[in-house]
């Protein structure tokens, strides 16, 4: 469980007069990937999107060469929305979050690396196309069917047990890290922890499971939750804290009780 | 709506459980068997023959060991295939794991492969040419003399800690596959329960190896001594009821 306490940040103690950004650069979709490297004056609380900023009104490389200003998409600046992940020194994240101060810390130098993600197609520069993540809640059908002819009445009530880790797993924001992360996820034979935690919450929900087989059905196509390898990454990457690896066992045992063993019924 | 199943789950499953039913179970005899060895050359030769004279051991053969093999170390290099290895920037014990299953099958897949034409065919060269089956009578002195070369030791002792690793943690991933284990105290505490499972085979199959190199291998003499014969039958009487 995560505290709400308060807590005092590490900073750099004898911070650099400069600090540089190594940035993966690519014109549009199918173009070649190339790095560039940007220098910008170091000062407190900058994180990587404010560095980036400051990348953005004077795009010159170390070399000296003129440039066009990085690509990279941002919305809400407070981790909520999750498009601005990228994978910053090797890891994925959301570059709002990112202190510059705490990257540094953590690598020893004075240099930052910025990438896309990599299993998701690449727009251009730090920015790519996401959809994918969104055809796969359609295909697990992640809603519930509540339009009728009539007024249905007050659905039948949930234990706080279950409300508490249906919260947990509404908390997903669709940012991608899970399935940058997930060993397994790429090449399109894995639809990936981000759709089940999904299939999960509704499944969970009373009125949600009157239709869990549609969910099962599509989570039993040949990409389904059997690709799984149980790294656990998803688990550990998740900024919201999704409890992803707990969903795909649950989800598992689902399929093993009314799916795997459900021929014995009939 | 029914459910329907896709091709790769199916064969998935069928993997998960070819991994566990067929050949988990021979290998925990197989070790046992083994360890017969540790009790002399005539035991161990006693055990190859009442394997060998075991009714329809061919059928169990094929269907129960190397079909079973074969398509659990064909479709694993297959999975192992399309793995997009990442632990160098995720260096998180449980993708760790994850490598080590894959890597251990593929060392496995090669180290089985090595074993049958070494012991179960003789067609090694450089090592016995005399095969196992059909010789339960040598059976102890082929593997012991094969088992002189350090190298060969040392082989087959890497070869039964990664089958040990692998079918432990193997046990693991079932549990979590099939939802029986689910929630992060249990899945630690089975994962405890695994490491320990592949501790004690290790310990087992390597001391098995040794026993074929000095009696009882690396264990205390007195665990392989033939229990003391009774010290002296009870006088006779009349006996009470
Ligand atoms: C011979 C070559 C072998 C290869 C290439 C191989 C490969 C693999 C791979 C890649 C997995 C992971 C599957 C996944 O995570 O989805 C696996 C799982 C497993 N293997 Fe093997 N393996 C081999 C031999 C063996 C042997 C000899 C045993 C038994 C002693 C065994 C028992 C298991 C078990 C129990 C699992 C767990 C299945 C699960 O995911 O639930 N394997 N194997
Ligand atoms: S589950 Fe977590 S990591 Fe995955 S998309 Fe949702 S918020 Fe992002
Ligand atoms: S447990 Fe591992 S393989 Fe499964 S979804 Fe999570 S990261 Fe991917
Ligand atoms: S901009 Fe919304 S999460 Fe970073």
């Amino acid at each position: 469980m995560t505290t709400n306490a308060h807590v005092e940040k590490k900073r750099l103690e004898n911070p650099p007069a400069t600090i540089k950004f190594k940035i993966q650069r690519r014109e549009k979709e199918g173009a070649a990937a190339h790095w560039e490297t940007f220098e910008i004056p170091y000062r407190r609380n900058l994180n990587v999107i404010s560095a980036l900023m400051d990348i953005r009104k004077n795009p010159v490389t170390i070399e000296g060469k003129a440039t066009t200003p990085p690509v990279w998409d941002m919305s809400c600046l407070e981790q909520v929305c999750g498009i601005c992940t990228m994978v910053i020194d090797g890891r994925v994240r959301q570059s709002c979050s990112a202190l510059v101060d705490d990257l540094l810390l953590a690598s020893g130098g004075d240099t930052v690396s910025l990438a896309p993600m990599s299993k998701f197609p690449n727009v251009r520069d730090l920015k790519v196309d996401r959809s994918k993540m969104f055809e796969h809640l359609k295909k697990v059908e992640a809603w519930i069917e509540l339009d009728g002819s009539y007024d249905l009445g007050p659905g039948p009530a949930i234990s706080n047990e279950t409300a508490q880790e249906r919260y947990a797993l509404s908390r997903c924001m669709t940012c991608g890290c899970c399935l940058e992360a997930c060993p397994q996820y790429g090449d399109d034979n894995y639809i990936g922890p981000q759709a089940i935690g999904q299939a999960r919450l509704f499944n969970m929900h009373p009125v949600g499971k009157t239709t869990i087989d549609n969910r099962l059905n599509g989570l039993l196509d040949d990409d389904g939750i059997g690709n799984c390898g149980n790294a656990q990454n998803c688990v550990q990457v998740c900024p919201m804290s999704v409890p992803l690896t707990k969903a795909i066992y649950e989800t598992n045992r689902d399929i093993t009780v009314n799916a795997l063993f459900g021929w014995l019924k009939k | 709506m029914a459910i329907k199943f896709s091709n790769t789950f199916l064969l998935r499953k069928l993997h998960q459980i070819t991994g566990i039913v067929p050949l988990g179970i021979f290998f925990f005899v197989h070790m046992f068997t083994n360890s017969k060895a540790m009790n002399g050359a005539a035991n161990f030769d006693k055990a190859v023959k009442e394997i060998h004279d075991i009714p329809y051991l061919l059928l169990i053969e094929i269907f129960g060991i190397f079909l079973p093999l074969l398509f659990h170390s064909v479709y694993g290099v297959l999975i192992s295939s399309e793995a997009k290895p990442n632990v160098l920037n995720y260096g998180y014990g449980r993708n760790w794991f994850y490598m080590l299953q894959r890597a251990t099958g593929i060392f496995l897949f090669l180290f089985i492969l090595f074993h049958l034409l070494n012991l179960r065919f003789g067609l090694i060269p450089g090592l016995t040419e005399v095969a196992v089956a059909g010789n339960a009578d040598k059976a102890f002195s082929i593997v012991a003399s094969d088992f002189q070369k350090t190298w060969v030791l040392i082989v087959y002792i890497l070869g039964v800690v990664a089958t040990a690793w692998h079918l432990a943690y193997g046990f693991f991933l079932f549990a979590v596959d099939w939802g029986i284990v689910i929630g992060e105290k249990a899945q630690k505490m089975t994962l405890a329960g695994c490491a320990a499972l592949a501790v004690l085979l290790s310990v087992v199959g390597i001391n098995a190896a040794f026993a074929f190199r000095s009696p009882c291998g690396l264990m205390p003499k007195a665990l392989c001594e033939a229990p003391a014969a009774p010290a002296k039958a009870a006088p006779a009487g009349p006996t009470k009821f």
